[in-house]
C-alpha cells in the first residue's frame, strides 16, 4: 500500500523512523525543533522525540559540521541538518578537510557515521548564495558519499540509507521539490547507496538527470521525437557508472543533465566516464547541459536563463540525432 | 629557592620520566629527520613538556584527547600511545598506529581514545565538543580535552567550540598551550592579557598557569576534569610554556631575540627544573635517574628499530580506508 505526501514529509518521515528505531540517532541544526526547519523538514520531531535527540544549535556551520564529527567518532549517529547546501562552504575545513580525510589519515581507525542534509538546487528566486548544487564540490573530495533526491519516494529510502550507512554521507534534497507530492510505501523501506535507477525506459537516448533537473528531463521527453530513457543516480559519490554505462550501450546516445555549472560540473565527469570507457558504444558524442557559468542571479526570469530548461534540454536531445 | 613536590613520589618519578620519554623520544626523531628517514615535516615540543605530559597524568585513558596546535608528538606520547606505533607513523610504516595513511600530523589511537589532529590548526575543538556529547550521550562521565596553540584560539573555529560547549555545558576541557609564538607571530600582539579570558564571555571557569611547571598542569587540569565529570561543563586552561625549539625542523628562527631565548633555556625548561627539583627533594637519585634514562633510549632504540623494519606499505594500500565497503552496509557485514 501506498499514499501520497510530501518531499519534506518524507524527509521528516525517515528523521522521525530512524530516531525512533536506533537510539544512537540524534538531529541537531539551526532552527530544528519547534521551528520545524526551513521547509518543513524537520516539523514534529521536537515534539516527539524530546530535546536530548532533536537540538537546535547555535548559528554556526563550522560548530554543527565539527560537532557531528567529533558526536560520529565517538560512537553515536548525528543527523546533521545545514538550512542551505551553500553553506557547506561556511563549515569550509570542516567539510572539505576534516570529515571526509579523518577516516582516512587515520588509517581506517576513525569511523564517521554522520549524515549532513541541507536543501540545495535554484528557483524559488534565493539569489547567488542560497541556491547553489554543490554535489560537485562534494564529489571532489573522496570520503564523501553524496546523494541526492528526486521524488519523496527517493528522499525517504534514501536519507534512511544515508543515516545507517557508516560513512560521512552529504544528502542533498532539493528545496524546488519540497511540496511535490508522490507515492511512498505505507511499510518501512530503504533504498540503496551507490545505486542508480532507470526511471523511464527508452530506446534511442539515455538521459541522466537528478532532481528538479529529473522532471525537467521528463518534460523534455514528452516534446522530443525520441524514445528517451531516463537515469537518476541518485548518488553522485561514488557514482554507479554501470548503470549508466549499460543504458548507453542500448541507446548509443547521451545526454546529462545536472543543476551544477557547465564548468567543471557533474555532467562532465559522468559524459567522461563513458567516453573513455564505453567510447564504442556512443553513436553521437555525448551532451553536457548545467547551469550556465553565472551566479545563480535573483530576478525569476534570470535564474530561469541560469538553469536548464525543459526546452534546453529537449534541444540538447535533438542535437544527438 | 627549592620548591616542594606537591604530589606523591611515584607520581614525581612517573611526571618526569614521561616528560624525558617525549625528550629522548624526539631528539631520535630529529636525528632520523636529519638523516631523511622520516618525510614530510617535524615540529618538536621542547618546552612543552611538562604541559603535555601534566594535563596526559590528570586524564583517565577513557577520556578523550583531540590534539591541536604544531606541537604533537609530545601529546601522543602523553597519551599512551607505544612508541613503536608513533616511530613507524612517522617513518610511514605499516606498523605505524594509522599504517601509513596519518604521519607525524596524524598519529591517531582510537583505542587509547586519541582522537588525533587537525592539521588544520584549530580545526579539532569542535569535534573535541561532539566528542564531549557523545559521552554525555551514551551516559558516561567520560571528558573530551582539546589542545590548541595560542595561534590556533585566532581562528573562528575555536570560539565556535567554546560557544557550543558551553550552549549545552558540555564535559570539554580546553587547553590552550600559549608558547608565544605562532610560527614567527608573537602571542603578545593579541589582545587579551591571558588567552584563557577567551572563555570569559561563556562564563566557564579560566585558568592562567605556568605550563612549564609540570604539577601546577597536573593540578589544574585535574581539577578542570573533575568540573566536568560532575556535569558543571567546560573549562579553558592557559598553559604558558616557552618553545625551545624551532617552529619546526629547519626553521631557522631569524625572528627570536636571541637574549630572551637563551634566558627563556635557562629558566623555563620543564625538565631540567622539574629534575632538579626532585633531586633536591630526595624524591630520585642521579644512579636512578640514569637508569631511568638508559631504559627510556633503549625504548627509543627498539621504537627506531620497529619503524625501520616494518614495511612499507604496498601501493595499493593507497586505495584502503576511503569509504567503509560495501557502501551502504545495512544488515550486512562490514
Ligand atoms: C588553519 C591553518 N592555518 C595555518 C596553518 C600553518 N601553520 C601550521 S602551525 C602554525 C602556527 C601555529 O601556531 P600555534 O597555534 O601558536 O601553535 P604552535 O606552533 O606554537 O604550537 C601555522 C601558521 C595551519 N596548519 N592551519
Amino acid at each position: 500500500m501506498t499514499r501520497e505526501i510530501t518531499y519534506v514529509q518524507a524527509i521528516a518521515e525517515a528523521i522521525d523512523e530512524e530516531l525512533e528505531r536506533d537510539e544512537e540517532v540524534i538531529l541537531f541544526g539551526e532552527d530544528v525543533e519547534e521551528f520545524g526547519g526551513n521547509f518543513g523538514e524537520t516539523e514534529g520531531l521536537y515534539e516527539k522525540h524530546g530535546r536530548n535527540r532533536v537540538r537546535n544549535t547555535p548559528l554556526s556551520e563550522i560548530g554543527i559540521a565539527g560537532m557531528a564529527l567529533g558526536a560520529a567518532v565517538g560512537g553515536i549517529r548525528p543527523v546533521a541538518e545545514l538550512q542551505f547546501a551553500d553553506f557547506a562552504a561556511t563549515a569550509g575545513d570542516e567539510v572539505f578537510n576534516q570529515i571526509p580525510k579523518q577516516p582516512y589519515v587515520s588509517g581506517g581507525q576513525i569511523e564517521a557515521p554522520l549524515t549532513i542534509f541541507a536543501p540545495s538546487g535554484a528557483g524559488i528566486g534565493a539569489g547567488a548564495q542560497h541556491s547553489q548544487s554543490v554535489h560537485s564540490w562534494l564529489g571532489n573530495v573522496p570520503g564523501w558519499v553524496v546523494v541526492t533526491a528526486t521524488t519523496p519516494y527517493d528522499a525517504k529510502g534514501l536519507f534512511k540509507s544515508a543515516i545507517r550507512d557508516n560513512n560521512p554521507v552529504f544528502f542533498l534534497p532539493h528545496k524546488m521539490l519540497s511540496e511535490t507530492k508522490g507515492e511512498v510505501p505505507d511499510e518501512e523501506y530503504t533504498l540503496p547507496l551507490g545505486e542508480a535507477a532507470v526511471e523511464e525506459d527508452g530506446e534511442d537516448v539515455t538521459v541522466v538527470a537528478t532532481q528538479l533537473m529529473f522532471h525537467r528531463a521528463k518534460e523534455a521527453a514528452a516534446e522530443v521525437d525520441a524514445d528517451v530513457e531516463i537515469v537518476n543516480p541518485r548518488t553522485f559519490a561514488p557514482l554507479d557508472t554501470e548503470t549508466i554505462a549499460e543504458s548507453v550501450r542500448k541507446t548509443g546516445r547521451l545526454v546529462v543533465v545536472d543543476e551544477t555549472v557547465e564548468r567543471y560540473g557533474t555532467q562532465g565527469h559522468i559524459a567522461n566516464e563513458i567516453v573513455e570507457n564505453d567510447f564504442f558504444s556512443l553513436d553521437a558524442p555525448p551532451k553536457t547541459i548545467g547551469v550556465k557559468d553565472i551566479p545563480i542571479p535573483l530576478s525569476p526570469p534570470l535564474e530561469q536563463e541560469a538553469l536548464p530548461s525543459a526546452d534546453r534540454i529537449a534541444n540538447g536531445i535533438e542535437s544527438l540525432f | 629557592m627549592t620548591q616542594n613536590v606537591s604530589v606523591d613520589d611515584d607520581t614525581a618519578r612517573d611526571l618526569l620520566e614521561e616528560m624525558l620519554r617525549i625528550d629522548i623520544f624526539e631528539e631520535e626523531t630529529k636525528e632520523r629527520f636529519g638523516e631523511g628517514e622520516i618525510p614530510g615535516f617535524v615540529h618538536l615540543s621542547g618546552g612543552h613538556e611538562g604541559s603535555h605530559v601534566g594535563m596526559g597524568a590528570a586524564m583517565r585513558d577513557d577520556d578523550w584527547l583531540a590534539v591541536g596546535g604544531a606541537r604533537l608528538i609530545g601529546q601522543y606520547i602523553a597519551k599512551g600511545v607505544p612508541l613503536p606505533e608513533i616511530m613507524a607513523e612517522l617513518y610511514g610504516r605499516v606498523g605505524g598506529s594509522n599504517k601509513g595513511h596519518g604521519g607525524q600530523m596524524h598519529v591517531s589511537d582510537v583505542d587509547r581514545r586519541l582522537y588525533g589532529h587537525a592539521a588544520t590548526i584549530g580545526s579539532g575543538q569542535n569535534p573535541a565538543v561532539g566528542l564531549g556529547l557523545a559521552e554525555e550521550m551514551k551516559g558516561t562521565d567520560n571528558v573530551a580535552v582539546t589542545t590548541i596553540g595560542d595561534g590556533g584560539t585566532s581562528r573562528g573555529s575555536f570560539h565556535t567550540a567554546l560557544v557550543f560547549a558551553a550552549y549545552w555545558d558540555l564535559p570539554v576541557v580546553f587547553i590552550i598551550e600559549n608558547n608565544e609564538w605562532a610560527i614567527s607571530t608573537p602571542a603578545e600582539s593579541l589582545s587579551p592579557d591571558h588567552l584563557s579570558d577567551y572563555g570569559i564571555p561563556h562564563n566557564m571557569p579560566t585558568e592562567s598557569i605556568d605550563g612549564s611547571d609540570v604539577e601546577e598542569v597536573y593540578h589544574t587540569v585535574a581539577e578542570a576534569i573533575e568540573r566536568a565529570r560532575n556535569g558543571e561543563g567546560p573549562t579553558v586552561i592557559e598553559s604558558r610554556v616557552v618553545r625551545l625549539v624551532p617552529h619546526f625542523e629547519g626553521d631557522k628562527e631569524t625572528y627570536r631575540d636571541e637574549e630572551a631565548y637563551e634566558r627563556a633555556k635557562e629558566e623555563k625548561d620543564p625538565i631540567e627544573n622539574y629534575r632538579e627539583r626532585l633531586l633536591e627533594n630526595d624524591v630520585i637519585t642521579e644512579d636512578e635517574l640514569e637508569d631511568m634514562v638508559a631504559n627510556i633510549e633503549a625504548e627509543v632504540e627498539e621504537a627506531v628499530e620497529f619503524a625501520r623494519e616494518s614495511p612499507e606499505p604496498e601501493p595499493e594500500a593507497a586505495y584502503d580506508h576511503v569509504y567503509q565497503l560495501p557502501l551502504y552496509g545495512q544488515g550486512e557485514e562490514q
